[in-house]
This record gives structure tokens, C-alpha cells and sequence, in this order.
């Protein structure tokens, strides 16, 4: 995203990525210090034990709202499944998730020398309106039909940004830049490289073959034939597209400092999309007559939001009765959510080396130049991830460590972290600046334009590798 | 969630907050709710909930199962092949 202050940041502190990389790195290392501190002492290596990996100690300190359907108080209480009677209050939890919120924001503000008294008012009114996006997505309508939460945190500070405003005292706490970075390197841990495997030579042929071409394809054809002015915002929508919808708009965005309003405008597109998808591609596939694991693969290349690729997989297996739909569509999802460090990566250098270069600015060689531009707090984001990759193969306890740090602590975390930058971005958006590129409905078209080479070449792909080539007892 | 200039400049700011809060107040608390009771989409979220399907996961660790090798994919895909 644009960057900003970056001056008077350079001052007296830190840079922004830098604090952004110290904060998140050093989560992502008590989340597995805990973890180890807390490993069971029977079992520790069995997966049918601990299919979620290690419980984590920490788990207890962070939650968000649950899905609730009549009345928000509904969201405060987790209601066991096999027992309604048996409810776990999680009041707590989410209050101590927002206080993580604040303190990330105060620690980040301390690291960069500015006054974290100025700060903690502003940061503990933003921790609140995130909590209320999360309430809002946990509506059951809304969080079944896969309206994320990161829609509804930008509509909060849309709403107050374009109603009262921006107080002054709020201001110093506006850092949803410094809130997505450090949200993004705590994130690496998540993108694990050994889960691009699990689906052999099907699924990376499938992932890595259709997704780059989809992606540079439609980059290229919103710069040169429809002549979309902002370079970042082709690549954005290019990758939530291609890619994995919201979080993949927000790691490309963050590489190629796309504009708030780029990002909103994306993710806004993204969401619409894959709730249209979500309902009309399992009837479609059914309709068509099309293999049932074949339907899977498609729809996991397809459909960008992970939890939406599994709904649409279980809807397609409800008609079929069968469950291997929504396993292959969620692996080769996953699979695609592993590469999200790698193409945020690749993204980053395209940016600082070609696209931001100053043609007319001293002559310098091209790594020097690419290395002042480029997003330093990406190499937090891989390196998180590479780190946690090597320690998920190294042992299978290790790799239980890892699955238990991630699903107890570090995605709420970063699920925290997205939200309140979100909220951020919605109070400083300003739609106007875009307005020209939005009414000429560029956006629109490059969206489904790529949308609709992606469902034809996925398609292919999956045909190819799920139907036909790697197929037992089918010969080439 | 702009107004037309007109009106935007008579509405006093806080008023302007209370109107946008009490709309999606009403959608939130009683359009939602109803929508939620209608038969197709009754079905829908109990297909997802009886499955421990989480469709707002952002990515595949938020999801209730972790999408693993399933076990029957080896008996119907060559994952990776020999040459054999």
C-alpha cells in the first residue's frame, strides 16, 4: 500500500516494515515457544491424536465473535455440537484479542519512537470497531455465504470516515499499513511449503501451470489493451482473482503498495464474485455432466475464497453423495494458499525493480535500486514462512507444533491484525480518487474477463491432470 | 456512502452517523435474521453446519478440518509417476 509518514518515521525510530517484521516475528516465536513449553507427554506424535497439532497455551488469549443468527449476544458463548446444552463463554477471549491489537499497535509505535500515549485512545476505539466487523461477519447469513470479514471492516470506518470523520486524537492510531504488514508476517507462518506437495504432480500442475499464466495474462491485458491507468490495481485484481481471493489481495498489495482504495475496490470484487460462484458452479458441474474430482479441482482453482471452495465442494458432494469433491477442492485450494508467499515475493521484485523505477532519477544499477524500493517486510513474511515450512518436515512433533501455534494462536492473530487495518483503510478511504477508473467499468470487465480465462484453463488443467493423465487406470 | 451534496450539508454530521448506524442496525438485527428463515437458505446453512464447514475461512487454516491427503486419492491418482 501507498506508503506513508515514511519520514518523520525515519527519524527517531525504526522503519515501519522493520517494526512490522521484529513484532511478527517474535509472535510467531512465542506461539511455538508456548507450544513446545506446553507439548504433550503421551502421543506427541500422532496426527489422530492431535489432528489440530499441539494444543496451544495461548489459544485462551485470543477468539472473535462466533456465528450467531437472531441476537449478537449469541456471538459471546461457543455451543458444543454434540451437546447444545454445554456452553464455553468467549467474552474474554475476544477482549483479549482486541488488547493484542492494542498493544501490537502501542509495541509497533514504541519501535518507531513516536508517543504511544498519543496512541492507546485511538487504538483501543479501533480494537472495538474491529470487533464489531467480526460481529457483523458472524451473522449466519452473511458468514455462510462467505462475505469475509474484511468487507464489513472496511464499511465500519467508510461510515464514520464519511459521516463525522476523523478526530485528530484518532489520528496517530491510524496505522493500517504498519497493522496489515506485521499481519503479514505473522501470516508466513500459515503458508506452509510442503503442502504444495499433497496433492502430487496433479495438483501442482493444476496450481502452478494455471495461476501464473492467469495472473501475468490479466496483469498484462489491463495495462496494455484496456489501458487501466493504475498498474496496482491490475495486479491486485489479478491476484485475488487468480490466486486465493482477500488474502492474496492483501499480501500483492501490500508487495506492490497498492492504494487503499485499489485494495477495497478488489476485495469488494473478489467477494461478490465468489459468492455467485459459490452458488452457481456445483449445479453447474452436475448439470454437465462433469467428473465429480474433476468438479472438485475446478472449483479449487477457481473460486477464490478458501472457505467458499469447501462449501461449494460440499454442495456438490450433498447432490452426489460424495465427499471427494470438497476434498480435492480444499486441498488444491490449499495448495494455491501455499504459493501466496512465493507470487507476493515475485510480485515485490517485478514492483521495485521494473514498474517503480525512476527512469530520469541517478543512474544506479538495477539491484541496488530494486533492493532501496523493495518491501523489506516481505522478507518477514518469507522468512516466517520458510522457518515454519523446515519445521513442519523436520519431525512429525515439530510438525504438530507448527499445526497447533497456527490454529490456536497465529491465524486469530492475523485474522485481528486484517481486521482492524481494514477498519483503518475504511476511514481514510476516499472513492473519489477512483471514481473515473469505476465508472468506466474497467475493473468490472478486467475482473471477469480473467475470471473467465481462469474457469477455462483451470478447467482444462483439471480435466487433463485429475481426468485423463493421472488418472489409475487410464493410458495416456 | 456519500450523500448528494444538497442533503449532506443540511444533515448535522452525528445525525448523519446515527441514520447509517440505525440502517444497518435494522439490516443487521431484523432483514438478516429473516432472510435467514427463508427455506433455500435454511438449507444451505444446515448443510454447512451439519459438514463443519466454515465458508468465511480466508484460508485453509481457519477451515474446522485441515484439508489433508485424502486417503483414497493414491487408489485414484498416480501422484507421482515412475516411469514404470
Amino acid at each position: 500500500m501507498a506508503a506513508d509518514s515514511g519520514a518523520d518515521v525515519h527519524k527517531r525510530g525504526l522503519h515501519e516494515d522493520s517494526a512490522a517484521i521484529l513484532i511478527g516475528v517474535a509472535l510467531v516465536a512465542l506461539a511455538l515457544a508456548i507450544g513446545w513449553s506446553g507439548r504433550p507427554a503421551e502421543d506427541a506424535a500422532s496426527r489422530k491424536a492431535f489432528p489440530k497439532g499441539w494444543p496451544n497455551r495461548l489459544a485462551a488469549t485470543i477468539d472473535k465473535p462466533q456465528t450467531w443468527s437472531d441476537a449478537p449476544k449469541q456471538a459471546l458463548v461457543v455451543v458444543d455440537k454434540k451437546d447444545p446444552t454445554k456452553v464455553k463463554p468467549v467474552a474474554i477471549p475476544i477482549l483479549l484479542g482486541m488488547a493484542w491489537v492494542v498493544g501490537i499497535l502501542a509495541a509497533g509505535t514504541l519501535l518507531r519512537g513516536q508517543s504511544v500515549a498519543a496512541v492507546l485512545p485511538g487504538a483501543c476505539l479501533l480494537a472495538l470497531l474491529g470487533g464489531l466487523a467480526y460481529l457483523m461477519a458472524a451473522q449466519k447469513v452473511i458468514n455462510y455465504y462467505n462475505l469475509e470479514y474484511p468487507l464489513w471492516a472496511l464499511l465500519v470506518g467508510l461510515v464514520i470516515g464519511n459521516t463525522i470523520g476523523v478526530g485528530k486524537w484518532l489520528e496517530p492510531a491510524l496505522q493500517g499499513e504498519f497493522l496489515i504488514k506485521a499481519g503479514l508476517v505473522v501470516f508466513g507462518a500459515e503458508v506452509l511449503f510442503s503442502r504444495l506437495l499433497e496433492l502430487g504432480l496433479p495438483g501442482l500442475l493444476t496450481s502452478w501451470v494455471v495461476t501464473p499464466i492467469v495472473l501475468v495474462v490479466t496483469y498484462l491485458f489491463g495495462v496494455h489493451w484496456m489501458k487501466i491507468p493504475s498498474k496496482s490495481l491490475c495486479m491486485v485484481i489479478s491476484a485475488d482473482m487468480s490466486v486465493c481471493g482477500v488474502s492474496a489481495a492483501i499480501a500483492t498489495g501490500a508487495a506492490c503498495k497498492a492504494k487503499k482504495e485499489e485494495l477495497s475496490l478488489a476485495i469488494g470484487l473478489s467477494l461478490v464474485f465468489t459468492v455467485a460462484m459459490m452458488v452457481v458452479m456445483p449445479p453447474f458441474i452436475q448439470w454437465a455432466g462433469i467428473d465429480p474430482i474433476v468438479g472438485g479441482a475446478w472449483l479449487g482453482g477457481t473460486i477464490d475464497a478458501t472457505g467458499a471452495v469447501v462449501a461449494a465442494g460440499e454442495m456438490l458432494g450433498k447432490n452426489l453423495e460424495d465427499k471427494r469433491p470438497a476434498e480435492v477442492a480444499a486441498t488444491v485450494k490449499m495448495i494455491q494458499n501455499s504459493m501466496i508467499g512465493i507470487i507476493a515475493f515475485a510480485v515485490a521484485v517485478y514492483w521495485a525493480g521494473w514498474v517503480d523505477r525512476d527512469a530520469a532519477g541517478p543512474k544506479t544499477s538495477l539491484a541496488t535500486e530494486a533492493w532501496r524500493r523493495f518491501p523489506k517486510f516481505i522478507l518477514g513474511f518469507i522468512g516466517t514462512s520458510i522457518v515454519c515450512s523446515w519445521l513442519f518436515t523436520a519431525s512429525p512433533e515439530f510438525a504438530l507444533l507448527v499445526d497447533g501455534a497456527i490454529q490456536g494462536f497465529t491465524s486469530r492473530l492475523r485474522g485481528w491484525l486484517f481486521c482492524v487495518g481494514f477498519v483503518c483503510m475504511g476511514l481514510q478511504t476516499n472513492f473519489r480518487e477512483l471514481a473515473p477508473t469505476l465508472a468506466s467499468g474497467r475493473p468490472l470487465i478486467l475482473y471477469c474477463l480473467g475470471q473467465s480465462l481462469n474457469l477455462a484453463l483451470s478447467l482444462a488443467m483439471a480435466s487433463l491432470t485429475f481426468g485423463w493423465l493421472f488418472r489409475q487406470g487410464a493410458s495416456p | 456512502m456519500t450523500f448528494p451534496p444538497g442533503i449532506a450539508h443540511t444533515i448535522p454530521p452525528g445525525l448523519r452517523l446515527g441514520l447509517a448506524m440505525a440502517i444497518l442496525a435494522a439490516v443487521w438485527l431484523v432483514v438478516l435474521p429473516s432472510i435467514g428463515r427463508y427455506p433455500a437458505v435454511d438449507r444451505h446453512v444446515r448443510l454447512m453446519e451439519s459438514r463443519d464447514v466454515n465458508p468465511s475461512a480466508m484460508v485453509y487454516t481457519e477451515l474446522e478440518h485441515l484439508p489433508l491427503r485424502p486417503a483414497w486419492i493414491e487408489h485414484h491418482l498416480v501422484l507421482w509417476p515412475t516411469g514404470n
